[in-house]
């Protein structure tokens, strides 16, 4: 059996499956175990706190911030700024820089929206490198720039390819050497173009109770806060660690650690959309 | 479901303006009117603008302290959520550029009554005695036109006001403790603490920092939720908005909110008259005023300066010299992140949890000078996520991965003093904000004493966290604070205001925030600026509104006031200054330190 057919049979099996998925499926890649060499099957919440649920917690939870929570999961908003082929285009990098194949269709999290919401109500970050357009221009630069690279290595268009030949095609920006789109890239920095689609995608998805669930983060915590702040110690509610062994995909360029261009350390590629810290 | 001691889980229902779950605004706020001229109108009500605005308020004047953000409702306003709490930064455009931009927003710029300081982690250690002759220890940065000793007596005084806990002895600088208990330590804490010890590096815990151990007044204790940098809807952090703010309007302040001070006037004399400011509606409007205090911060005051440029100030307003802009600062903060075998859960306790300033000062065996503190962080998750993005390069399946074992990571701050330089500056860029009014260009770059002390501080805090117990340690470079722009001195050829913060050039126009900075240290500022705006207030308060009368020369020192500070605070001012402070006969009643205070 090969690795698609066991795939198609567990999803078979999971009731996962559905005919008109299969464009997507063609490109999704599972996370395997390093053991046997098997894919994990998706599961609803990935990560090592199992039945932990920081939503079942809701009612410990001040009212403006179990509004403003609610409303990111149940509301989500529609998807206004990129229109037409942009969306199909940033649904597959969005993909790639925040990959969910691990999670049951019905608990991904919607990071698309959130990156599109975020451009269409221009909730900028209070400032702009001086080498960057606006945000809302970069990512249309972007996306332009991606598609040179896809068509400049695969002669393909970026859409088109499979997930790891897209991820190809995005690791050239997170190493700050685009191939392709240099009429792109004299426009804008890679570097601060990579980081504030990064960031954007990253900030959509731990913004998710759903993905705090996964890595055991406690949530909103007034006027409850906490008891036990040393050792690592879990709340009552809170849940113990139970790690499994998993790795990304095989070859997925994603797994591999690499520092951005000037190495670690350097405050001339800092990120936009930086959080405060001291 | 039983409502707990402090706030509740649902909203309140009632009419009254909350700040914090136990204090609310009773007092209905005084609202000057239309065409009426106050004493002083305040740009930015900050953390120095929140101090002044009470000062002068208690002392009896008219004023208005005027911010560009709301006036928050802590309870309805704030969220116990990184990603919904966007809105308590400053937003709206700026352009960054330099060899090495700054990033601002979240990082640095608050906006909203409280500013800063609503957002800050609340560490507040004292600048040392050195930071104050920097250029004559080491020939380079600068000094200032005052002494430790001249801000000595404000440390003490704020750090009752605040209030702040810490260690009952402090070994760094001028050795002192705190009045009020240190706070118990998180897992990062804990990290730090075994780190510098197995290194013999003295550390200290639990502050300090300016968050409530115990209850205070009508504060609750800390709850060791880890959302410090998101507000502190506790009350327990403090900012200046549940600090001095409530005091200020009890005494006759208006705080007008979401207005956007566009230009300071000039009148023929050589005299600002008052301000041109956007209301709610975003309509022009006009407030007079006797005199002007910008509070605005390093990025907006000298902006404010720049954009009321008119006919006699051509190059902006104070700025004789050419300096409004230079010398901005910032301090290098990059994040050292190590990971632990054993869980931490680094989102419990406040972010500001343990520090040590061991290698504060210069060390002549080392390449550069100053020097730089190691302290706790304490990122959530989406903070994390960004880092981990920079420290690592991680991005998809890499990013997921990682961010599994969010909880076994702990992260520190290395704080790095980095010297002032006349081309890292504020100007105006092109692009103008909603307003119409130019926004703010930044340039920033490093020089190689800051280059030399980032390296070997970055290298001795990742040294603390493997001998912590780290197996991996990574950091991601970024930059913590701002100050400068503005900067005090006595010659008004090199410096925009006079030691305390008027500005040499207009005798009426005073600047009291961390603008004013000539050196930065490797302190979070945020316990200075509060320092220098209770000393700016003293200092208007003992003359009176002659002050704006430049014929009329100062000399001296003025009175310092203890009797003025907000009700509720403990012995009102340290009672082991009382021996050494004379009788002031100034003021309102010339209260005695530590006396009852006006009610």
């Amino acid at each position: 059996m090969s690795v698609e057919d066991r795939r198609e049979a567990r999803e078979k099996a999971n009731g996962t499956f559905t005919s008109e998925d299969q464009e997507t499926r063609r490109r999704e890649t599972l996370p395997v175990d390093p053991y046997t060499g098997e894919e994990l099957a998706p599961r609803p919440q990935p990560g090592y706190y199992p039945g932990y649920d920081t939503l079942s917690q809701q009612a410990y939870w001040d009212e403006a911030t179990r509004n403003v929570v609610l409303d990111r999961v149940h509301n989500v908003p529609p998807i206004r700024f990129f229109t037409g082929d942009e969306i199909p285009f940033m649904q597959a990098v969005v993909d790639c820089i925040i990959p969910q194949d691990d999670r049951t269709k019905d608990k991904r999290i919607p990071v698309l929206n959130y990156v599109d919401r975020r451009l269409y109500i221009n909730e900028i970050d209070g400032y702009r490198f001086e080498s960057m357009p606006p945000d809302q221009e970069a990512f249309r630069l972007g996306i332009r720039g991606i598609e040179a690279i896809a068509q400049h290595m695969y002669q393909r268009r970026f859409i088109d390819l499979g997930r790891h030949e897209q991820e190809t095609v995005l690791k050239t920006l997170h190493d700050g050497k685009p191939p392709a789109g240099d009429d792109i890239w004299k426009r804008m920095s890679v570097h601060h173009f990579w980081m504030l689609l990064v960031q954007d995608c990253a900030e959509a998805y731990y913004a998710h109770p759903w993905a705090w669930d996964e890595i055991g983060f406690g949530g909103p915590a007034y006027p409850r806060g906490y008891m036990r702040l040393e050792h690592g110690q879990p709340e009552p509610w809170e849940a113990e660690e139970v790690r499994y062994a998993w790795e990304p995909p095989r070859d997925s360029p994603s797994s591999e650690y690499e520092p951005l261009i000037g190495g670690t350390g350097d405050h001339s590629v800092q990120t936009p959309g930086q959080s405060g810290t001291h | 479901m039983k409502k707990p001691l402090f706030g509740a889980f649902t909203a309140p229902h009632d009419d009254a303006h909350h700040l914090g779950p136990m204090q609310k605004v009773e007092t209905p706020m005084h609202h000057f009117g239309p065409g009426e001229e106050v004493d002083f109108v305040i740009v930015g009500v900050g953390s120095a603008g929140g101090v002044l605005l009470q000062r002068l308020a208690r002392a009896g004047f008219r004023v208005i302290g005027f911010d560009a953000g709301p006036f928050w409702d802590t309870e309805r306003d704030w969220v116990s959520d990184e990603s919904g709490s966007h809105k308590l930064y400053w937003n709206d455009l700026r352009i960054t550029g330099g060899s090495e931009p700054i990033t601002l927003g979240e990082n640095n710029s608050g906006k909203g009554v409280g500013g800063g300081s609503v957002h800050w982690a609340g560490f507040t250690p004292r600048f040392h005695p050195s930071d104050f002759s920097v250029y004559t220890d080491t020939g380079l940065g600068a000094d200032w036109p005052i002494s430790y000793e001249d801000l000595k007596p404000y440390y003490e005084m704020m750090e009752t006001e605040i209030p702040v806990s810490g260690p009952a002895y402090y070994p760094w600088g001028d050795p002192h403790g705190y009045m009020y208990g240190s706070h118990p330590i998180g897992g990062v804490a804990s990290a730090l603490i075994k780190g510098c010890t197995k290194l013999g590096i003295p550390v200290v815990a639990g502050g300090p920092v300016a968050i409530t151990a115990g209850s205070f007044d009508n504060r609750p204790h800390c709850i060791y939720r880890g959302f410090c940098l998101q507000g502190c809807k506790v009350g327990a952090k403090q900012s200046t908005l549940v600090s001095h703010v409530p005091d200020a309007i009890r005494h006759g302040a208006e705080v007008r909110a979401n207005c956007m001070v566009a230009r300071i006037n000039m009148g023929k004399d050589g005299h600002a008259t008052g301000v041109t400011y956007f209301d709610e509606q975003m309509h022009e409007q006009e407030q007079r005023a006797k005199a002007i205090i910008v509070s605005g911060y390093a990025i907006e005051t000298p902006r404010l300066l720049l954009n009321s440029a008119c006919t006699g100030f051509e190059q902006g307003l104070a700025n004789s010299s050419g300096m409004v802009g230079k010398y901005l600062m910032v301090q290098a903060g990059n994040v050292i992140l190590g990971r632990f075998d054993e869980p931490v859960r680094m989102y419990k306790a406040p972010p500001a949890n343990a520090l040590t300033e061991e290698f504060y000062e210069t060390d002549p065996h080392r390449d550069f000078v100053r020097g730089f503190a190691i302290q706790t962080v304490g990122p959530l998750p989406i903070a994390f996520a960004k880092q981990m993005m920079s420290a690592k390069g991680a991005w998809g399946w890499g990013l997921r991965q990682l961010m599994m074992d969010y909880n076994h990571w702990a992260a520190f701050g290395f704080l790095g003093e980095i010297l002032p330089w006349e081309d890292n500056r504020v100007g105006l860029a092109e692009e103008k904000d909603q307003y119409g009014l130019p926004v703010a260009k930044v340039t920033f770059g490093l020089h190689d004493n800051d280059r030399k002390l980032i390296k070997f501080g970055v290298a001795k805090t990742m040294e603390v966290m493997s001998a912590a117990g780290a197996e991996e340690v990574v950091q991601e470079a970024r930059y913590a604070h701002l100050v400068g722009g503005a900067r005090m001195g006595n010659d008004p050829r090199t410096s925009v205001v006079d030691k305390f913060g008027r500005s040499h050039d207009i005798p009426n126009l005073f600047v009291c925030d961390g603008s004013i900075l000539p050196t930065q240290g490797s302190a979070n500022p945020g316990l200075t600026i509060q320092a220098l705006a209770a000393r700016t207030a003293d200092y208007i308060i003992d003359r009176g509104m002659s002050v704006v009368d430049r014929s009329k020369t100062f000399v001296g020192v003025p009175p310092i006031r203890y009797d003025l500070a907000p009700a509720g605070i403990a012995g009102r001012g340290m009672p082991r200054i009382k021996s050494r402070t004379p009788r002031t006969k100034i003021g309102l009643g010339g209260l005695a330190p530590g006396g009852a205070g006006l009610k």
